[in-house]
């Protein structure tokens, strides 16, 4: 006869309570969600339901929810169309006593869209990082790309040669300062990631005039002065209308006239009332100076 | 919302001056919506390429208050239209859309938000965007009519990105992000 202890009754009483609580359990209990860790977005899956019957299920992500009546028992499609925003889903099973849910990541898919910016839209010539260069990465349903990559910004300039540089994206962006080139005129910049290409233009303009220098034309009382031709030290040709001013020191006083630069160079005329210093500036730049009835 | 508003600017070089004004500026604002506006504890140490304007931060984080308040809004309403004045751009769109499809369904949410701490990872030299990581402490409620059928309460992370209008900055991209990401 087999002897049952105090303590062997109390296992089986033990074992078979668990094994009670546990036919409880998955019979209240929604069906387990099996949901991978991240998607690609705009990628269709299958989420596994386990379990019998129908239930609810509910599918909450960053622009999108879908509520709908599933069979238990086989796959829950979730189409393309579903994940196309990236960030935090929530699938979410009901039956008719209780609820389970799940969360997984949905990521970028892979690039396809550079948002890119360049400034200034004018640039003086010859300036060390004076360009800024910054482009976003998105995917095709504008996500931004977090996964590092490398982006190329090629530089092409009207005249001489052209250049790139490349930079790597951080966090999805990638930035970068540029010298701007020896030559006036139009520069592209295109950032260039993959077969994905976006361009932009600015312009170089010359910069400060450099050797600036007039000459002073005595007629009478009056005196006319002239410009050579206004360059900066690149030797561009500074835009028609840069001022330059031409300033009189004589026996009345000082007098300054601002004069745009007319087809490269800039004219002025004074009336003359004794002996006069008469000196040139544009911007920053000090040009010469001219004694008349005195050594020049 | 059940916060309390409270916002702090954290930054390394500011003068005491500064963080007098800024301090009235958060007593004020904390003040004027002491009911709404959750927790935002912006760190702008080491910001590149540009160093971030002492106004700047302080006005970055009171929107980014008021982004996140509307939104908890939005959501348990179900009124997508409170957005319009903190967010922009495909953020925006996004938002109103998941608004619109929880209506359609019979849902919504309800947001807990005890508060954000937001680091501020790029400025870019013009100043025309700023790139942002929200360590965000949340608690997500989804009900089905008046059912809780879900809860969600763990710290999540956001990688916003925001944009200046005429008076404000703006939230022009919101996106969840998983913690291995950086």
């Amino acid at each position: 006869m087999q002897r049952t202890t105090h303590s062997d009754f109390a296992l089986r009483n033990c074992l078979a309570g668990w094994v009670l609580l546990g036919i409880l359990s998955a019979g209240a209990g929604a069906a387990e969600l099996h949901v991978p860790a991240t998607v690609e977005a705009g990628q269709s899956f299958s989420i596994p339901a386990e379990g019998s019957g129908q239930a609810t299920l509910y599918f909450l992500g960053p622009d999108h929810v879908v509520k709908r009546s599933v069979t238990l028992g086989g796959d829950l499609a979730i189409q393309s169309g579903d994940v196309r925003a990236a960030g935090r889903y929530r699938a979410i099973l009901c039956d008719s006593s209780s609820c389970t849910s799940a969360a997984f990541q949905v990521e970028a898919a892979k690039p396809a869209h550079l948002s890119f910016f360049l400034r200034p839209s004018r640039v003086p010539v010859s300036t060390p990082q004076s360009i800024d260069a910054t482009a976003f990465v998105f995917d095709q349903y504008f996500n931004l790309v977090l996964t590092p990559a490398v982006v190329n910004f090629r530089i092409t300039p009207e005249s001489g040669a052209g250049f790139s540089r490349q930079g790597s994206t951080q966090k999805g962006v990638a930035w970068m300062r540029l010298d701007s080139t020896p030559h006036e005129g139009r520069v592209q910049v295109t950032a260039v990631l993959g077969n994905v290409e976006e361009a932009r233009v600015i312009q170089q303009v010359a910069a400060e005039a450099c050797g600036l220098r007039m000459k002073a034309v005595p007629n009478g009382n009056a005196v006319t002065l002239e410009t050579d031709p206004v360059r900066d030290c690149s030797g561009n040709a500074l835009p028609d209308g840069t001022v330059v001013s031409f300033t009189k020191v004589d026996r009345e006083g000082k007098s300054t006239v601002d004069t745009p630069i007319k087809k490269g160079v800039a004219r002025a005329q004074f009336s003359l009332h004794g002996p006069a210093q008469i000196g040139v500036a544009c911007g920053v730049v000090l040009g010469n100076e001219v004694a008349l009835n005195g050594k020049l | 919302m059940t916060s309390i508003a409270h916002l702090e600017v954290a930054f390394k070089k500011f003068s005491p001056q500064f963080l007098k004004v800024a301090g009235f500026a958060v007593a004020v604002c904390a003040l004027a919506s002491a009911q709404s506006l959750p927790q935002v504890h912006l760190d702008a140490a080491g910001l590149a390429p540009r160093p971030i304007e002492e106004l700047t931060g302080t006005t970055i984080a009171r929107h980014y208050a008021m982004a996140w308040r509307d939104l908890a809004e939005a959501l348990e309403s179900g009124r997508a239209r409170v957005l319009g004045d903190e967010f922009t751009g495909i953020a925006k769109d996004r938002l109103a859309r998941r608004i619109g499809e929880q209506n359609h369904a019979g849902l919504r949410a309800r947001i807990v938000d005890h508060g954000h701490q937001l680091k501020a990872v790029f400025y870019s030299t013009d100043g025309s965007a700023m790139q942002l990581i929200d360590q965000a402490d949340l608690e997500i409620q989804i009900y089905d009519g008046n059912k809780l059928i879900d809860t969600q309460n763990a710290p999540q992370q956001y990688m916003v990105l925001m944009t200046p209008g005429a008076d404000r900055w703006y939230v022009r991209d919101l996106e969840e992000v998983s913690a291995k990401a950086f």
